[in-house]
C-alpha cells in the first residue's frame, strides 16, 4: 500500500541526456524539421469567419490556466496551441466550438508528453461541463485526422536546453533562466502574432529576453565576446535583425501583459472594496494565469 | 457568459469556465459526422479502397488482394461494428504500381491539405526483400506485413 502511494506521488524523470544535448546534429535536425509543423496560414484572414484573434487569446489564456492548475509539463501548453493553430488554419470553426477544440488539443498534447495525462472528464469539467467526454473523444479523432496524426511537433521548449548550454551563463542562475524562458514561451503562445514564427526563433528570443530581463548580460560584458544577440543568432542560424525584432516583440508582450495584470488588479481591488470580499462576478486578473515570476523580471 | 467588451480576454477567476456560451449539441454531432465522412472519403480516394463497402475502388493506384483474416495479426482484423461480419476476409494492399506515384524523399511533411501531395511512399513498400540495418517488427511478421486498413504511416 505504501509502495503504491509512493508511486503515485512521484513522476520519474530521465536525466538530461548529454548525448542528445551536446550533439550538434540534434539541434540542426530540430532546425531542419521545425517549419513542417507551422500552421499553413495566418488563418484569421483566410479561413476563419466566426473567430477573432481575441477569441484565440481567450481560449489560450484558459488553456494556460488549466495546464498550470493541473501542473502539466511545460511543453504541453505550447504544443496544444500548435495543434489548435494548425487545425484552425485548415478548418473553419465556430466560436462556440473553440473551447471544445482547445480542450481536445490539450488532451492530445498531454497524452503525448505526460506520464499521467489529463483525463477527458477533467477537461470537460474545466469547460464548466459545456462539453461532454464523448464529444471530446469524437473530436479528438477529427483533430487527429486534420493534423494527419502528426503530433510530435517541434516546440520552442525543445530548443531551450540546446541554446542555454551554448551560452556562458552562471550555473547558479540556470534554473531561474529556464523558468523565465518557459514563461516567455507560454506568453508567446497566447499571442497570435507569434503563431507563424519558427519555434527556434521564439526560443532564442525568449532566452535573450530572459537574460536581458535578469540583467545577466550587463553584469559582465567581457564574457560574451560578441553581443548576446549575435551569439544567440549564431546558435539557431537566425538573422540578427529578425531576432532582435522578435526579442523586442516578446518584451512588448510581456510589458503589456504586466500592465494589463496591474490594471485588472487595481480594478479588482476597487471592486472588492465596493462590493466586499465576497462580491460575485469579479473580473479577476487576466494574467493571474501567467506564472508569477514574470513579475520578477526587471524591464 | 458573454465576454466583457472592455477587456476581451478577461476571465473569471476559476479556470473552470465556459468561454463562449452553450454548445449546440445537435449541430456539433452533425458536424462531427460530416467531418468523419469527409475523412473517410479522402482516405478512400487515397487508398483506392471503399472502406464503407469494404471493396477496392476501380482505377486506383493500388491493386488489392484478399487474404484470410486468420492470417493477420489481431490488430488488423475488423473490429468495429460496421465491419464485424467480414472478419473472415481481409484485404491486403497494395501492390503499388510503382511508376505512378513518385517517391518522396521526406516523411512527415504535413504542410499541405491536398491529399495527393501528401502521399508518400514508405521505403519498405518499394522492395519486398530489401535488407535493413535495423530490426523491424516486419522482420518477424514477414508474411503479414502488407496488411493495412488505415494509412500505415501516421505521419502522412
Amino acid at each position: 500500500m505504501e509502495l503504491l502511494c509512493l508511486e503515485m506521488e512521484t513522476n520519474i524523470r530521465a536525466r538530461p541526456d548529454p548525448n542528445l544535448l551536446c550533439d550538434d546534429r540534434v539541434l540542426q535536425r530540430l532546425l531542419t524539421i521545425e517549419e513542417r509543423f507551422l500552421p499553413q496560414y495566418s488563418y484569421f484572414k483566410v479561413v476563419q469567419k466566426d473567430i477573432q484573434p481575441f477569441m484565440r487569446r481567450m481560449v489560450a489564456t484558459w488553456m494556460l490556466e488549466v495546464c498550470e492548475e493541473q501542473k502539466c509539463e511545460e511543453e504541453v501548453f505550447p504544443l496544444a496551441m500548435n495543434y489548435l493553430d494548425r487545425f484552425l488554419a485548415v478548418v473553419p470553426t465556430k466560436k462556440c466550438n473553440l473551447q471544445l477544440l482547445g480542450a481536445v488539443c490539450m488532451f492530445l498534447a498531454s497524452k503525448l508528453k505526460e506520464t499521467r495525462p489529463l483525463t477527458a472528464e477533467k477537461l470537460c469539467i474545466y469547460t464548466d461541463n459545456s462539453i461532454r467526454p464523448q464529444e471530446l473523444l469524437e473530436w479528438e479523432l477529427v483533430v487527429l485526422g486534420k493534423l494527419k496524426w502528426n503530433l510530435a511537433a517541434v516546440t520552442p521548449n525543445d530548443f531551450i536546453e540546446h541554446i542555454v548550454r551554448r551560452l556562458p551563463l552562471p550555473e547558479d542562475k540556470l534554473a531561474l533562466i529556464r523558468k523565465h524562458v518557459q514563461t516567455f514561451i507560454a506568453l508567446c503562445a497566447t499571442d497570435f502574432r507569434f503563431a507563424m514564427y519558427p519555434p527556434s526563433m521564439i526560443a532564442t528570443g525568449s532566452v535573450g529576453a530572459a537574460i536581458c530581463g535578469l540583467q545577466l548580460d550587463s553584469a559582465d560584458q567581457s564574457q560574451w565576446g560578441d553581443s548576446l544577440t549575435d551569439l544567440l543568432a549564431k546558435i539557431t542560424n537566425t538573422e540578427v535583425d529578425v531576432l532582435k525584432e522578435c526579442q523586442e516583440q516578446i518584451e512588448c508582450v510581456l510589458e503589456s501583459s504586466l500592465r494589463e495584470g496591474r490594471q485588472q488588479q487595481q480594478q479588482q481591488q476597487q471592486q472588492q472594496t465596493q462590493r466586499g470580499p465576497s462580491g460575485k462576478g469579479l473580473d479577476e486578473l487576466d494574467q493571474s494565469s501567467t506564472p508569477t515570476d514574470v513579475r520578477d523580471v526587471n524591464l | 457568459m458573454a465576454a466583457p467588451k472592455r477587456i476581451p480576454a478577461a476571465p473569471r477567476r476559476p479556470a473552470r469556465r465556459n468561454l463562449f456560451g452553450p454548445v449546440d449539441r445537435e449541430q456539433l454531432q452533425l458536424e462531427y459526422q460530416a467531418a468523419l465522412r469527409k475523412d473517410l472519403d479522402e482516405a478512400s480516394l487515397r487508398w483506392g479502397f471503399d472502406f464503407r463497402s469494404d471493396k477496392p475502388l476501380e482505377g486506383s493506384h493500388f491493386l488489392w488482394e484478399s487474404v484470410p483474416g486468420a492470417g493477420v495479426p489481431l490488430l488488423y482484423r475488423c473490429q468495429d461494428a460496421g465491419r464485424v461480419q467480414k472478419t473472415a476476409e481481409t484485404r491486403t494492399p497494395p501492390k503499388r504500381r510503382r511508376s505512378e506515384l513518385p517517391q518522396r524523399e521526406k516523411e512527415n511533411i504535413p504542410l499541405t491539405e491536398n491529399i495527393f501531395n501528401v502521399e508518400k511512399t514508405p521505403e519498405k513498400e518499394e522492395k519486398a526483400g530489401m535488407k535493413r540495418k535495423q530490426t523491424n517488427i516486419t522482420d518477424f511478421y514477414q508474411a503479414k506485413r502488407r496488411m493495412v486498413w488505415m494509412p500505415r504511416k501516421s505521419g502522412e
